[in-house]
């Protein structure tokens, strides 16, 4: 039977009727239209699905949607305001932290949530933090790099000097 | 938006360029990090059904009976379809042998057998549940040994001893070589299945109105999946259309030789809906995208006291699998294509391709040449050791050049691989390393060769692009390669930049569509920045004569007196002098009487041939090489492999685009590291049983070596600004540069891939107290 949940999801507010056997990823992609979330592997080993809950890092396919009752999420649709990219998503840009891109948003939502909580990590902790989403693509080299510029305020700088 | 990115090396020093080498932008960039970008799962369209496979639970069986009848009536079930409602064609990209659902038998565990279409996934997976299939099982093999054993059934009725195909091919004497070599080395070397594994599963949408099919489909090859599926499914091309949206990844794995797309189509078609059919995990490793070709591979090469190379003879015994796909053509690369990178003539290569009741291998980044490179690079460093040549030397000594024909008629032009051997040389500090071996620890390297594009779908690998310049002066290419994820799309138009003298931000690129783009063989082999550079530059040729006699109109001078710079068009050498622009051209050819849009076209065909009954034929326009090194540690008491440095020198020709082209090299160290140590299923009569990313072990983040990776001063004559492939070339010989770095670290060579810690914990031991005791892991 349907139960009722309300919870944000980058800052705007759902009442949903949702079957309580429904992965939170479902519900975000189906149901809300956010498809930035991507399923890679179903079983929370790749990362691909990650998202905040109340700001911390979450793997959506292992979480059931009712669980998220009162809940802030954010989902990667939430990072940039307009065209404006948040400095994480411009570093990707500018070091080439993407290729194929389906890694891309659990990227860069573990890498969020690592920095909200801890915003000077050394390169070895952001190795550590980043081991729980895979990419197939780059070899990470490109995605350390991107974290790194973000967090020795290189992008910021870059913002700076063309606005 | 300014790029603050520290040159770490300079490009292209010999030639300048506006454009090409220079840290543009990538075009794809914004949809990818705000998760707009829309790839095939994130396509609903409206009253869309969800598509749900059966699959065989055998290996090899015969198909008795299927009944759908229950499944048909579960509330919400649109279709059912099995062999049935297909045309029963068999088809393949070289040997048709693969059916599009099983017709009569089943040859591998995971092989499509019915499928559904419903409204709800719950409602599928009932229905499933109730079609019911009964089989009468038969011998299965999984291994080619098994399988061409006297008295094996066949796998196929018509293909005697399960044998897909042979390769035997002698130039020269190799016994009178070999009789003739100061020293002669031989061994056995075996090779495993590797998955593609991209983060996204295969997966496509299709819908079916008025006779039209429309696909949208993560391939990397839109036209040959056309191609292949109005084969199957007995259909014109026309009437099929094939859309790619972003795709996730493909490595080989997306080049149409699997069934979802098939049974898609199939199912929208007998629905009249939409339907998405998305592979699961488990599914892609049961029977999505086709692992790398498993292959054992004796070879024995003979040398010169001074270390030159006499002679090569190799025996390949590739796994088929059930299925042909990509493999014939696998087998081939693995059998000749070695015979480009070093300057002997003499090789004899028999090669057998043979079917097993296993998933259907095929096309996986390198393309067969990591499989050889894991026998013939080894038993090189094993040539070397035993000569007591530095095998860097061996590398410099028999090196390709300029000029140089392969034996099988390959012919090299831009060729800098003693210059990569150099590099390396400098970058590992290798002569300081080999004077100071420290215990358990070993350094090694490998060479390797491969192409930009392939001559091997009948005689034409050529690609073609439409360029148009809108009235704003902005040009749009139109372009059928697609892109899956390397970036080609951006390189094509800092090509297309370069050669109309723009600025890279006025030129876009359309994404790939078979109705919308003239046809394209798409990514594979290497050949995008080639081939489809060299397309795309002659279409910005024509585009740029177009634009310069209607300038010379306006300017009142001769066209070849112009020259265009930054989107400004005036007197060669007066840039003061009189002036107009792409822009001013654009809008005063459309808007007037008799007002044209400025469209051209280009296409490129190399000077490629296809290969002749005995395999002679120079199968590609151009050729990358590269050379490879590392230095690893052996823990002695777990056998465990560490690699400390990893060391990439790449002749990829004129970088065109430095950021894209260094994540080919880094992303392919981390699936050669994955081939290498780590990626393995475990399997259970026919059956893997882990088929899931927590046991097949992709690497992660904290897995990769440093690693320093530099481009050869280099330029290709008949590439686009000096360009050739690269996206496969560092995958090649990382397995052979680990394997050969063991040995040098501890005295053991691994002959079985991967490099398990128990490996060489065993071959430790073996050694130590001369005992082969060998663990009964069936890995592969």
């Amino acid at each position: 039977m349907k139960r009722t949940v309300e919870f944000t999801v980058n800052g705007d507010a759902y009442r949903l009727d949702i079957e309580p056997n429904r992965r939170l990823i479902d519900v975000l992609r189906d149901d809300l239209g956010l498809t930035g979330t991507k399923e890679g592997c179903s079983i929370g080993v790749c990362g691909a699905c990650t998202v905040t809950v109340n700001g911390e890092m979450v793997s959506s396919c292992l979480m059931l949607a009712v669980n998220a009752q009162g809940a802030e999420i954010v989902t990667i649709e939430g990072l940039a305001q307009g065209d404006r990219l948040h400095p994480l998503q411009q570093a990707f840009i500018e070091y080439g932290g993407f290729q194929c891109g389906i890694c891309t948003p659990g990227q860069i939502m573990a890498a969020k949530a690592l920095l909200d909580h801890n915003p000077h990590p050394t390169r070895e902790e952001v190795v550590e933090w980043m081991t729980g989403n895979l990419c197939r693509c780059t070899g990470y080299y490109k995605i350390i790099d991107s974290i790194m510029a973000v967090v020795e305020g290189k992008v910021a700088r870059a913002q700076e000097a063309t606005t | 938006m300014t790029v603050v990115i520290p040159q770490q090396q300079e490009f292209n020093t010999r030639r300048e360029f506006e454009v090409v080498g220079t840290r543009v932008r990538r075009l794809d960039g914004f949809e990818k990090v705000t998760g707009t970008g829309k790839y095939v799962a994130d396509i609903y369209l409206p009253g869309m059904l969800v598509g749900k496979v059966l699959r065989s639970p055998y290996p090899h069986a015969r198909i008795l009976r299927i009944d759908t009848s229950r499944a048909r009536k579960v509330p919400g079930v649109r279709a059912v379809v099995t062999a049935d409602d297909t045309p029963k064609r068999y088809w393949g990209a070289f040997i048709k042998d693969q059916p599009v659902l099983a017709i009569d038998k089943v040859r591998y565990v995971g092989e499509e057998v019915a499928a559904v279409a419903a409204m709800s996934e719950e409602a599928a997976e009932e229905a499933l549940a109730l079609i019911e299939v009964e089989y009468e099982p038969l011998p299965a093999y999984f291994d080619p040994d098994d399988a061409l054993a006297e008295g094996a059934v066949l796998i196929h009725e018509d293909k005697p001893n399960n044998i897909a195909l042979v390769i035997d091919v002698e130039r020269g004497n190799v016994d009178e070589a070999f009789q003739n070599s100061d020293l002669v080395v031989e061994d056995t070397f075996k090779s495993h299945l590797q998955w593609q594994a991209p983060i996204e599963t295969i997966g496509s949408v299709a819908e079916y109105n008025g006779g039209k099919l429309t696909v949208y489909m993560n391939t990397q090859t839109l036209f040959m999946a056309r191609h292949r599926m109005a084969w199957a499914l007995n259909m014109r091309e026309g009437d099929i259309r094939i859309i790619q949206p972003w795709v996730g990844g493909g490595f080989g794995g997306k080049s149409c030789d699997d069934n979802n797309a098939m049974i898609c189509a199939l199912l929208a078609m007998k629905t009249g809906r939409p339907v998405k059919l998305i592979n699961t995990r488990e599914e892609e490793f049961l029977a999505g995208s086709r692992p790398r070709v498993p292959m054992k591979i004796w070879c024995r090469i003979g040398f010169k006291r001074d270390g030159t190379i006499t002679a090569k003879h190799i025996d390949v015994i590739a796994e088929n699998g059930a299925y042909s796909g990509k493999a014939p053509a696998i087998t081939g690369v693995a059998a000749l294509r070695h015979d480009t990178l070093y300057k002997y003539t003499t090789v004899k290569t028999r090669a057998r391709l043979v079917y097993t009741n296993r998933i259907p291998t095929g096309a996986f980044r390198g393309f067969g040449n990591p499989s050889a490179e894991w026998a013939v690079e080894q038993v090189l460093d094993m040539g070397a050791h035993a000569l007591g040549i530095d095998p860097l030397e061996i590398i410099k000594k028999n090196a390709a050049e300029p000029g140089y024909v392969s034996p099988h008629g390959n012919r090299v032009t831009s060729c800098e691989l003693k210059q990569c051997a150099e590099m390396v040389e400098r970058m590992m500090d290798w002569k300081t390393l080999r004077a100071n071996k420290k215990p358990y620890r070993g350094i090694a390297v490998g060479a390797t060769v491969h192409v930009s594009g392939k001559r091997h779908f009948g005689d034409y690998d050529g690609g073609s692009a439409v360029i148009k310049v809108n009235e704003d002066g902005k040009a749009m290419i139109w372009c059928g390669e697609g892109e899956i994820g390397q970036g080609p799309t951006t390189a094509l138009c800092q090509i297309a930049a370069e050669e109309l003298g723009v600025p890279f931000e006025d030129v876009e690129i359309s994404r790939a569509d078979t109705d919308l783009t003239t046809y394209c063989h798409g990514a594979y082999a290497s050949r995008l920045t080639y081939i489809a550079g060299n397309a795309v530059r002659n279409a910005a040729h024509n585009m740029k004569q177009m634009i310069l006699e209607i300038a010379a109109e306006m300017l009142e001078a001769a066209p070849e007196d112009l020259e265009i710079k930054q989107g400004r068009i005036y007197v060669k050498g007066a840039p003061e002098g009189k002036s107009t622009t792409v822009r001013e051209v654009a809008h005063a050819r459309l808007f007037r009487r008799g007002g044209k849009p400025l469209v051209a076209s280009g296409d490129f065909d190399p000077d490629s041939v296809l290969q002749d009954a005995t395999r002679y034929g120079n199968e590609s326009g151009a050729y990358n090489f590269a050379v490879h090194a590392a230095e690893v540690e052996v823990d002695p008491e777990t056998g465990q492999v560490k690699v400390l440095q990893y060391c990439a020198a790449s002749d990829c020709g004129t970088v065109i685009f430095p950021t894209g082209a260094e994540g080919q090299v880094e992303g392919a160290v981390a699936q050669g590291l994955g081939y290498t140590l780590s990626e393995s299923l475990l399997w259970d009569d026919g059956k893997p049983v882990n088929p899931n990313f927590s046991d097949y072990r992709i690497p992660t983040a904290g897995d990769m070596p440093p690693l320093k990776r530099e481009f050869a001063d280099s330029y290709e004559p008949t590439g686009p600004f000096g360009a050739k492939g690269l996206g496969e070339l560092s995958m090649d010989p990382f397995a052979a540069v680990i394997g050969n770095a063991v040995f040098d670290a501890c005295g053991v060579r691994i002959k079985q891939l991967p490099i398990t810690a128990e490996k060489v914990y065993w071959a430790l031991r073996g050694r130590e107290r001369q005992s082969s005791a060998e663990p009964g892991v069936d890995e592969s």
